[in-house]
Order: structure tokens, then sequence, then C-alpha cells
């Protein structure tokens, strides 16, 4: 896709992870560079000057919460980390910090690659500013406040549409519950969090095929929603 | 607004407090009645008819139909608790069961006789006590009661019936009673009855009309009945006004007080008191002077018995120490903005009252300007139960009279003996020595026999002419006489010192009791060891056992004592104990309740409720004197101070312990999770960079191999998670993190985790209704139904279908898993949600921890779970896991109609 190489920058302490990291990635086009501490990657992230970090949480001089915010200070590389699936908690306060993504360990490799495409995306700012989104099934004219499922136009009310655009705003990245009730509700009090799962809900029936099985809108447990992007076509 | 409107905050707290206290108690009716006959049972069980057919569980407690037909037929169609047959000297009687009653909680009890006195041997001396209980647990009961049964009103029915009431209620019964019925026929009416044999049958109808069945009597019963139930609905109206803030007239806020001595006229200066309290919607107290006098054992117990009138009508309690009455009086007076004193008439102690510088009416009435003084007249001449020489009488033994006359014999001996030296009139000092001597070491009694023999003996033995009483010289007579009233004054004087050196020296005692006490639990390295100080210390100040009981966590008694203590606590003793636990009250020797018991239980109140007994089992059965009573109240409430204090620390240290456990479990999980997932990460990461890349090569096995790989991969991962999430939940230091959820985004994500191996099985889902918010914990909870499936894809054959369904059942929320395999064998459904238990047969792989996991988490959110075979035919067939959750109260959320 793209001639000149990426520039990846991998914070893990563990050599099996960053071995298969490096075997992995290298043929999708990264030029890779490999620290093993949380120091160190921070000297490396202003010396290397990665298009993209991937950041483990685990690592032995300091927390990788910690290593993100201190990067955060002056730069705005995507960041996508490596977590463990019972630290929720801890995936919204990284998406707080300012992390673009994250991938639950274990996980496969095509996941990775898709999470550190649409980082990258979003950083480039290519989508952001389009007047139009568009996926395979799903287009959304944001001027037009237009909805289309498979081009035929779907009725959505204020708030649905609201909840859809942040999504879309955001495709293919997760969007925590917090930022969503605040964008959509302007309010950041529990009570939204109900109207977040009903409207949630009401957008699934009018846009998923089986609502019990959704495709476009994913539920990342107890952290946000994401918007599938599949193929974007751009 | 005019700020004198506005009603007291103090007043209208007190009034929804009231409401408060009444909402979780339960409500007493009273059927209030002038007379025996008036209709009061037969009203009761009309209106219990009227709850039942409103669908109120009404239940019969005891009811006495007295053997009239009309009453008998109201009692069919209301179950009846039947009543508990106690032996009682060789016959066996019967009393309500309260237990049963209590066991069986009904919503309303009828409880007939409110007045009742129950059989020896019951929980409770009087049937009012049995209702107060069942009202604590939040029972209502509908009760019957007549006039001449209430405490106040006993002396004016009395009076006016010419018959002894002995079983009467206290008056605040009618303070606590939500609703007073009053049963009013006209006298002639009830007259007609009686003659009809409505009321009593055969001879108890002759004697009845023979007393107070007149018209007369009757109509003087009616009018207190009436006055009563006014009453009641005046005080209604007060707390009505208090709490509506209706314009009133607000009385400027009257105290009375009164006080109470030993002696049993005090009852009706109580009675007196409270009666004019009431009409005054005023407050009232009553003091108790202890001015030294040392009581006789029935002078203790009267007191006792006023001290418990008091607080059986309501009115507050005091105690003070001063030799001074009136000076007392009017010093609680200022302190307690007291504004009327209830005295009694004086009684005529000319002597006395010469030296005190008047009665005590007379002092009151003159020293104090600032209150008025109510004076109620004594009983009919002849009530002063002791006399002079009673008091005296009483407290000295036989023996110590016996030993004044030996000392006096000596006495007489030795001035016999050294007259001739001295002469008879020094001999009248050697007498009164002897007398001096007496006073010192025995009590009035002994003293004035010495004075007044003695002087009789110097007289006779000493004063010319000898052997006679007669005396010959007027100085003589002077002197003998001077002789006899020094000798009585310093008799008496020395021995009224004496008297109270020794109460000093008592209280001395107390306080130094009670400081040991403290330092005992200063001292001590554990409760115990506190324990076993204080009880033995108690034990020899008191000569009687103690021994301190607790309650554990499960409400179970357990004796706290490390040393043996002679009295062993039996299962009825153990019954005891744990009413005064559950009730925080004294119960036991020398109480109303449980009286029987061999021991006093006195309860140990901490924060809130109470955490034991005080247990106290004297040597003799001898009463306890005020005196004693305090020291045991005292000792209690410090034992309850201290032990609650142990157990907080207790508390504190088992919390400080846990967070440690907590805090090494969690590293270990950590350091679990980390190191079986990194190489699960390289595992599956690698296998699923190779299969991008061999995937081209056509007709090679490697695809699937890899396929493995990643399979195999992710299940040692789902073990991982099984056993992170089983440790964390048998180690109870999971929290849970509960949100509103949509059921639907449940379904969605366990199945996005699942359907990569769903290995062909379809998997269908029916949701009954589209939107079902339900409080849970959305990870826990999506493990639960992705355990449940992949148990389904385990053990069924590949391609059958797996059926997830949704719907509401009242108030819960189901979530049913259905397969169509084999089900399991119904003697294993049981266990099939236990640790590690595979149903015998199954194929093999699974750790059988999933099920089980499954169940702690719907468990943890107040849900159930359940496994049950759909079907054992060929054509129906397969395993249906039930989980169902509490819906509880999902919020109502405004729609959105417009569509843009």
């Amino acid at each position: 896709m793209k001639s000149k190489p990426r520039r990846l920058l991998i914070i893990d302490d563990e050599a099996a992870v960053r071995r298969f990291l490096r075997l992995g990635l290298e043929p999708k086009g990264y030029l890779i560079e490999e620290t093993t501490c949380g120091k160190e990657g921070l000297e490396r992230a202003a010396s290397f000057v990665p298009d993209i970090v991937i950041l483990d949480l685990g690592l032995p001089d300091m927390d990788g919460i910690e290593v993100l915010r201190r990067i955060r200070e002056w730069s705005k590389v995507p960041v996508v980390v490596l977590t463990v699936r019972d630290l929720d908690t801890e995936k919204v306060a990284l998406l707080e910090a300012g992390a673009d993504d994250y991938v639950t360990k274990p996980f496969s490799l095509i996941e990775l690659v898709a999470r550190l495409q649409v980082a990258e995306r979003h950083s480039e700012g290519q989508s952001s500013n389009d007047p139009v989104f568009k996926s395979d099934r799903l287009e959304i004219d944001f001027s037009q406040h237009a909805v289309k499922l498979d081009g035929k136009a779907v009725k959505l009310t204020a708030t649905e549409y609201n909840l859809l655009r942040i999504l879309a705003l955001n495709g293919g990245k997760v969007v925590t519950q917090a930022k969503l009730r605040e964008e959509v509700w302007g309010n950041i009090g529990m009570e939204a969090v109900q109207y977040l799962r009903v409207y949630v809900g009401l957008l699934r029936k009018k846009l998923e095929d089986d609502p019990s099985q959704p495709r476009l809108i994913l539920t990342e447990p107890n952290v946000g929603y994401r918007l599938a992007v599949g193929a974007i076509t751009q | 607004m005019n700020s004198d409107d506005r009603p007291d905050p103090d007043s209208l707290l007190r009034a929804i407090q009231r409401d408060e206290a009444k909402k979780k108690r339960g409500q007493l009716r009273i059927f209030f009645g002038m007379a025996a006959g008036v209709g009061k049972t037969s009203a009761m069980l009309r209106a219990a008819h009227q709850q039942k057919s409103e669908g109120i569980d009404v239940v019969i407690g005891t009811i006495d139909t007295h053997g009239r037909k009309d009453t008998q037929a109201l009692v069919e169609g209301l179950a009846i608790i039947p009543r508990k047959k106690i032996d009682y000297k060789s016959t066996v009687l019967e009393e309500m069961d309260l237990d049963g009653v209590l066991e069986r909680h009904p919503q309303l009890v009828l409880v007939d006789e409110l007045a009742h006195c129950n059989v020896p041997g019951s929980r409770h001396l009087k049937r009012y006590q049995d209702v107060l209980e069942i009202l604590d647990q939040g029972i209502d009961v509908y009760t019957t009661i007549n006039v001449q049964h209430l405490e106040s009103r006993k002396e004016a029915v009395e009076q006016i019936s010419q018959i002894s009431i002995r079983e009467t209620v206290p008056d605040s019964i009618l303070e606590t009673a939500a609703q007073i019925e009053l049963i009013d026929v006209s006298p002639d009416e009830l007259l007609k009855r009686l003659r009809d044999g409505k009321v009593y049958l055969g001879d108890r109808a002759e004697a009845a009309q023979k007393n107070f069945f007149k018209h007369g009597p009757l109509t003087a019963l009616r009018e207190i009945a009436l006055r009563i139930t006014a009453e009641k609905v005046d005080k209604e109206l007060q707390n009505y006004m208090e709490t509506t803030q209706t314009q009133g007239p607000w009385k400027a806020a009257e105290r009375l007080m009164v006080a109470v001595s030993h002696s049993p006229y005090s009852e009706r200066l109580i009675r007196a008191t409270r009666r004019i309290a009431y009409n005054l919607e005023a407050t009232w107290i009553a003091v108790n002077v202890n001015t030294g006098v040392v009581l006789g054992d029935e002078d203790q117990a009267q007191l006792l018995k006023n001290l418990t009138l008091v607080r059986e009508l309501g009115g507050e309690l005091l105690a003070t120490t001063d030799i001074d009455i009136p000076h007392a009086l009017r010093r609680i007076a200022r302190q307690k903005n007291v504004t009327q004193i209830v005295v009694g008439r004086p009684t005529r102690r000319l002597l006395r009252n010469f030296i005190e510088g008047g009665s005590l009416l007379d002092r009151l009435v003159r020293e104090s300007g600032d209150f008025d003084v109510h004076v109620i007249r004594q009983e009919s001449a002849g009530a002063s139960r002791n006399p002079w020489w009673a008091a005296v009488s009483i407290q000295a033994k036989l023996g110590d009279y016996w030993r004044v006359l030996l000392i006096l014999f000596c006495v007489t001996v030795f001035s016999g003996v050294t007259e001739p030296l001295l002469g008879y009139k020094a001999v009248g000092f050697l007498f009164m020595l002897g007398v001096l001597g007496i006073s010192l070491f025995f009590s009035v009694g002994p003293v004035f026999l010495g004075a007044a023999s003695s002087a009789l003996i110097w007289d006779y033995f000493f004063i010319p002419p000898r052997l006679t009483l007669h005396i010959s010289e007027k100085e003589d007579i002077l002197m003998c006489a001077v002789y006899f009233i020094t000798a009585m004054t310093t008799g008496w004087l020395t021995n009224r010192i004496r008297a109270r050196e020794r109460l000093l020296a008592e209280r001395d005692e107390r306080m130094t009791l009670l400081y040991e006490i403290v330092s005992d639990i200063v001292k001590a390295s554990g409760r115990s060891d506190f324990v076993d100080a204080i009880c033995a210390r108690v034990g020899k100040a008191l000569a009687g056992d103690c021994l301190v009981l607790l309650k554990n966590e499960d409400g179970k008694v357990i004796q706290v004592n490390s040393r043996p203590v002679d009295f062993v606590i039996d299962e009825k003793e153990n019954a005891v104990a744990t009413w005064t636990m559950q009730s925080g009250k004294r119960a036991g020797w020398s109480t109303e309740t449980l009286s029987e018991a061999a021991a006093l239980y006195i309860p140990l109140l901490g924060r809130g409720e109470a955490i034991g007994t005080l247990v106290y089992k004297p040597r003799s059965r001898k009463k306890l004197g005020v005196d004693r009573e305090n020291l045991l109240s005292t000792v209690a409430k410090q034992l309850a101070i201290s032990i609650e204090r142990e157990i907080f620390e207790e508390r504190a240290r088992e919390g400080v312990r846990l967070q440690e456990s907590e805090r090494l479990h969690q590293t270990l999980l950590n350091s679990i999770s980390h190191e079986m997932r990194t190489p699960l990460t390289a595992i599956l990461g690698s296998a699923t960079a190779l299969q991008g890349e061999v995937s081209l090569s056509e007709g090679s096995k490697a695809p699937l191999l890899l396929q493995e790989v990643i399979l195999a991969s992710e299940r040692l991962n789902r073990v991982v998670e099984n056993l992170l999430d089983m440790s964390r939940l048998s180690s109870g230091v999971l929290q849970l993190n509960k949100e509103w959820h949509d059921v639907q985004d449940l379904i969605g994500v366990s199945i996005q985790k699942i359907e990569r191996y769903l290995r062909g099985h379809p998997l269908k889902t029916r949701i009954e209704e589209p939107l079902n918010l339900v409080e849970m914990d959305f990870r826990l909870m999506e493990h639960v139904l992705s355990n449940l499936v992949f148990n389904s894809i385990a053990y069924t054959p590949d391609e059958s279908e797996i059926l997830i369904t949704v719907h509401k059942d009242n108030n819960w929320l189901v979530i049913s898993v259905e397969d169509q395999g084999p089900g399991i064998p119904a003697e294993s459904l049981e266990r099939v949600f236990e640790k590690f238990f595979r149903a015998p047969g199954t194929p093999a792989g699974g750790t059988g921890l999933g099920l089980a996991i499954a169940k702690s988490i719907v468990e943890l959110h107040g849900g159930r779970i359940s496994a049950r075979n759909r079907g054992s035919t060929s054509e129906v067939s397969g395993l249906r896991v039930t989980v169902e959750l509490p819906v509880g109260n999902p919020p109502t959320l405004q729609g959105e109609k417009n569509e843009i």
C-alpha cells in the first residue's frame, strides 16, 4: 500500500512477544525498533521518532500508563497498548490518558494489525475532516445528517444520529462510555449510562441484521463501543 | 409569619420518631370497655373477620368465649394457634403459645384479656408483656381490656366496685396503642344482658349482681371509660397539631415532680402525679432521695416496686443523695425546670419536725416561691405499715438483745463492786459508758433497750432506797431522768453516726470496686482475662456467682469466662440468656420476665444491640437492694463498653489481616496471569502470523495444523481465565462492578467471543422483549453465558442446534441455554454445579470448573441457576441450563419520537 516504511517502536520486556511482533510485522511494511523498559522507551520515542508505538503495560521499571502520559506530554504519536482481560478499568484509564487503542492478550496478529492501521489513519487526520463516512455497508453524510445502509436511507432520531456520528468519526477505534455520554448527552451523570445502553440497542435495531449478533456496533465490555469499519473506502 | 406560630422542632422530631417507630413495630388496637359483657371480644372478632376479608393473615393467639354462643360462632373461620400446655403444681394449665405466634408470624394476632397474668413458668409474668414482644416483631395485635385493669384507675374502680383487683396493665400500654375502640353500651342494656345470662353464667352472674353490676357503679365505670378514651383522643389531637402546625392552644411546658420513698403511700402519689401530668399534657419526674437511712428488706422491696411503677407509668426516674429531703427536691426542681411538685399530706412527727424546722410540706411551701405544690390526701389512718417499734425490731437479731443484757449484767456487777468506793452517783457514769459502748456495736433496738434497762437497774440497785424503783431524793429523780434522756439520745446519735459511716463505707466500697474493675480492664491482656477478674470481684462483693455470656456471629450464646464457675448454664438458662440478648432487656431471677430462672440476666448493650449478658446467680434468694442493682447495672455498662471496644479492635485486626491476604492473593494472581499469558500471546501471535504466510502454498496441511495450534492455545487461555476467576471467586475478594446493561448486548458479546469455536453448531437466539436492562457485572455475566455455550458445544454432537432464550418472569429475567445433546443423567443434575465435578460418561476435555464458576457468579448477583433435561425421548433431548437474575427497578427513560 505504502512505499515509505512506517517506523514502529515496540516497548515490551518480554523477548518472546517482541520476537513474534518483529517477525509478524516486518513483512507488513514496518521499520521496527525494540526497547525493553519504560525509561529506554521514552528515550527512543524521542530519538527514533516513531510513526506508531506498541506499549506493553507490565514493564519492569515503570507503569505502562506512566510511560504513556510522559509520551503524551510532548507527542501525538499513536499508541496501541497490550493489556490483559481482567483490567477493564485500566483500559479506560489508558484511553483517557491518550492511548489510541488496545489489544487484549493473547491476541491474533490480524487483530493487532487492524488496530495499528486504524490508529495510524486517525493520526494522519484523514477521516476527521471528511464530510462523508463510508464503510462497506454504511454511509453517513455529515453535512446532510443522512445515513444510508446498503444504499438505503435509514431514519434516525437526533440522539441516535449523534451517537452514530461520534462512533463513525472514531471509525474502528473504541470510544469510551464516558466520552459518548459527554458528547451525546452533555452530562456525565450516572443516568446517562442507561440512556447509552438504550440508544445503542435502538441503533442496532435499525442497523444490524440481527441485533443480538451485532456486526457494526461492537461492544467493548466495560470500556465502550466501537464501530466496525471492515474495509473502508476512502 | 409570627415566629411563635412555629411548632417546636423537638416536638416535631418526636412526632416523626413516633411515626417511624410505629411503622416498624406492629400496631396495637385495643377494644376497651367499662366492664365484662359489653361485647369487646365480639367486636374484636368482627373486626378480625373484616381484616381477613381484605386479605390480611389473621390468627387467634388466645380467646376466651366464656361459653357464650354468639361469640363462639364468631371464632369460626379464623385460624387458631393451639394454646401451650404448661404443667403447674400437678395441673395442666393453658396459655397463649408466644413462640408459636412468633414463628407463625401472621400479620395480625388476636389476644383476648390483655390484663391476664400468665401461669408461673411462662416467659413473662403478664400477658401484656407477651403482646409487647409480638408488637416488637412487627406483628399487629388486637386485644381487649376493661377499665378496671388500668394501673392508674385501679383504686378508683376498687372503691366503686368494692372488689379487689389483681390483674392490671400499665397505663403506658394505652399510649402505645395505635387505636383505642371504646365498646360502649348503656348500663341498662348491660344489666339486661346479665339477666339474660349473656355475661356470666350461673353463680358468677349472681355474685356479680350483688357487687357492682348495679346501675350506680356501672354508670361510674362508664364515665371513667369514656374519659380515658377522650384523653387518648385529646392526645392524638395534640400529636396531630404538633405535626401539622395547626394553630391551637400551645400550653407552656409544665413539668411535674414527685418524691418517691419506700413508703407504700408513694404508689398513690405516683399515680396521682401521672394523672395530673397526663391531663396537663406535661412530663413528670420521680425523685428518690437517699438520706442514708438503712432500709430493711421489706422497705427495699417496696421502694423497688415504687420505682418500677414510675417506669411503667412512663415517668423519668432520678436518684440523688442528700440528708435534707426538701433541699434535694428544690435542687432537682431547679435543675429540671419543674413547675409543680406533688407531695403527700405530712404525717405527725412533732418532735422531728421541730428539730428539722417543719414538715417536708411546710418547708417546701415556705422555701420555694417558683413552683406550685399539690398535696395529695393520705389514705385512711392506720395504713402506716411500720410503727417505730417494727422498724426497730426488724434490724436487730434476737441475740443482740441478750448480749446487751449480758453487758449490762457485767456493768452492774462491776458497779456493785466499786460502788462503796465511788458512791451511787458515779455509778451512773459507768452505766452511761456501758450504753455508749453498746451504741457503738449494736443497732437502735438494743441501744434503746440498754438505755432504758440501765436506767432501771441503776434506780433499782443503786439509787436509795435500794431494791425499789422508788427514788427518795428529788435531785436523784432529776438525775435519773436526765440520765435516761441522755443515754437514749447519745445512744441514738452514736448509732446514726455509725449507720451513716457504714453507708459511706459501702459507697466507698462500691467506688473502690468500680475503680478496681476499670483497672482490671486496663491491666488485662485479653477479654477473658478481665472478664474473669471482674466476675470474681462482683461475685465476691454481691455474694453470688457472676459470669459473662456473649453472642457469636450466628447469634449463639458463648461463655467468655475461662475460670470455672459453680453455676452451670443449662438449656433453660441458656434460653433466658438468648432472650435477654435478643430483646436487650433484663430477664430471669428478680425480674418479671422468665423469673423462674436461677440467675439474673442483665444485657450488655453495645451501640445498637445487645452484645452479651452479665449473669448474676445469687447464693441466697434474697431480693437485691437498689444499691446492688445499681452496682450490677454499672458493671454491665462498663463491661459492655470494654467488650465492644475489644470486639471492634478484633475486627480492625481482622480487617488488616484480610487486606494483607488480599494483597498476597492479588500478587499471586498477577504473577500467574502474566507467566501464563505471555507464552500464550507468543504462541497465538506467531501462529496467526504464520497463517498469513503459509496459506498461499497449495495443498499444504500447514493451515489446518496452524488452526489446531490457535484453537488449542485459545482453549488454554480459557482454562487460565477460568482458574483465575475461580480463585478470585472463592477467595471472596471479588467485587461486583454492577451497572445497568442490555441483555441483548450481553448475548452479542458472548456470541462474538464464541463463534469461532462453534464447529458448525447453529446458534440461535430468541429474546422476548428487545430491551431488558438488568443490573449486572457485564464481564462476569458474559463469562457465565460463554461458559454455558462452551459446555453445549463440547458435549453435544456437531451441527446440533444451540438456543439462547431470554424472557421475563415476574421480577426475574430468565436466560436459558438449550442444546440437543444427550442431556445429563438425572442423578448427576444436582451436582453439575460442583467444583471439578464431571458427569460420568461425558467425553474428555474440560476442567469441570465452568458451571461452578457460573453458579458462583450468578449467586453473587442474587440470582439462581439450575440445570434440567429437556426430555429423554429421541425426538426431544438435551440439557437446559437456566439463569435467573433479579430485575430490580430498571430506570424508566424518556423516549424520543422524532426521526430525521
